[in-house]
């Protein structure tokens, strides 16, 4: 299974990062005001939005390439949390887009969601 | 051909360019995905921020948008942020043609830290070269860099198109580089390490950008030579900022399917 790549600096993301955590309940909202929720799904799902910055050549090119090997959203690899280290054996990029910028020699950006799958 | 600056730079910072894929997915009630890739309709743009250009450097870029027609007719594009070769790390890959006397070893420890090094030894009583043609347009200039160590001194050539470049390896690594253009007239370019025979060495790191030095080293694996690449727009508009100095920006687009 494929790992989503670290930096040079063994690193996984960069200040600032954004983690975000989903839950999937319905509420039934009745005409006396109460309501009744239960659970759609079986658990939560993660979402990570990844900004690098600051990447030289190298680095940009391996996020290139991963996104390339994964075919945008379609391939699924595992994530590790830069939060807390939990591995995620099943998530992929969340879109089909990429966007690299080279603003000058080693100052390359991108940014990356990642997504945890329902399994 | 999209034209070089006489700098040999195709582009100036900053560079942008974008990835784009296409998936089919269908999401079920509880969440869970079904997805389909469609593989033909990946599509590559570059946008192409030029500032300070020379009244004939405006010319030329110009004269090819005219040339092409805006987005009508194709044109090849070489990947100016970008690694040329294909398969950089892994020379056992059909786009490399692998000399017979010649043996592969990968796995070895690199000079960034990785295994993606390789054990090349020439077993064969004549020099034996390892190659990639590419068919993008000779008259660039070129820069083909690559890392190589050896455990005895050894002199080993660099090729590009008809030129070589002999370089002696130590024992610690070090990045060699040649930089030059093919024939005028041809439509592709090889370039390639030569081992004299008996000769082995440690590689790593092979890179061809379409520029004058070498930029960091990156992996590659489909290359970066775009054939059928087309303007996106239909218009070409430039700033005049000064006497003899133009800016413009061009968008490149570059799909699988077309």
């Amino acid at each position: 299974m494929a790992t989503f790549p670290k930096l040079k600096t063994n690193a996984v993301a960069q200040y600032p990062a954004t983690r975000a955590l989903r839950y999937q309940n319905q509420t039934v909202r009745f005409l006396d005001g109460t309501d009744q929720r239960y659970r759609d799904a079986s658990g939560p799902l993660h979402r990570w939005v990844i900004r690098l910055s600051e990447l030289d050549e190298g680095e940009l090119a391996e996020m290139e390439g991963f996104f390339l090997s994964n075919q945008g959203q379609f391939g699924s690899f595992v994530f590790v949390d830069p939060w807390d280290d939990t591995s995620y054996p099943s998530c992929s990029l969340a879109g089909d887009r990429l966007d690299l910028t080279a603003i000058a020699e080693m100052q390359g950006q991108t940014i990356l969601t990642v997504v945890e799958n329902r399994t | 051909m999209f034209p070089q600056l006489p700098t040999g730079a195709l582009s100036q910072f900053p560079l942008r360019k974008r990835r784009a894929a296409r998936t089919v997915v269908n999401t079920t009630a509880d969440g869970r995905t079904i997805k389909l890739p469609d593989v033909a309709a990946q599509i590559t743009e570059w946008q192409l921020q030029y500032t300070g250009l020379s009244d004939a450097e405006l010319a030329t870029l110009e004269q090819f948008f005219a040339a092409m027609e805006g987005s009508l007719n194709g044109f090849t594009f070489l990947d100016p942020n970008g690694n040329l070769l294909a398969w950089s790390d892994d020379p056992s890959q059909v786009e490399w043609q692998k000399a017979s006397y010649l043996t592969l070893t990968g796995g070895g420890a690199d000079p960034a830290g990785g295994t993606r090094a390789w054990h090349v030894a020439n077993s064969g009583a004549g020099a034996q070269s390892l190659s990639q043609t590419l068919n993008a347009p000779a008259v660039y200039v070129y820069c083909l860099s690559v890392y190589a160590r050896a455990a005895q001194p050894t002199a080993i050539g660099l090729l590009l198109g008809s030129q070589r470049a002999a370089c002696l390896l130590g024992t610690a690594w070090n990045r060699f580089t040649i930089t030059g253009t093919g024939d005028a007239e041809a439509t592709s370019i090889s370039f390639g390490i030569e081992l004299p025979a008996g000769a082995a060495i440690d590689l790593y790191g092979p890179q061809v950008e379409p520029q004058a030095s070498a930029s960091a080293y990156k992996s590659s694996t489909t290359g970066g030579v775009y054939e059928n690449a087309h303007f996106r727009d239909d218009v070409f508009t430039y700033t005049s900022t000064g006497v003899n100095r133009h800016s413009t920006t061009v968008n490149i687009l570059y799909a699988n399917h077309l």
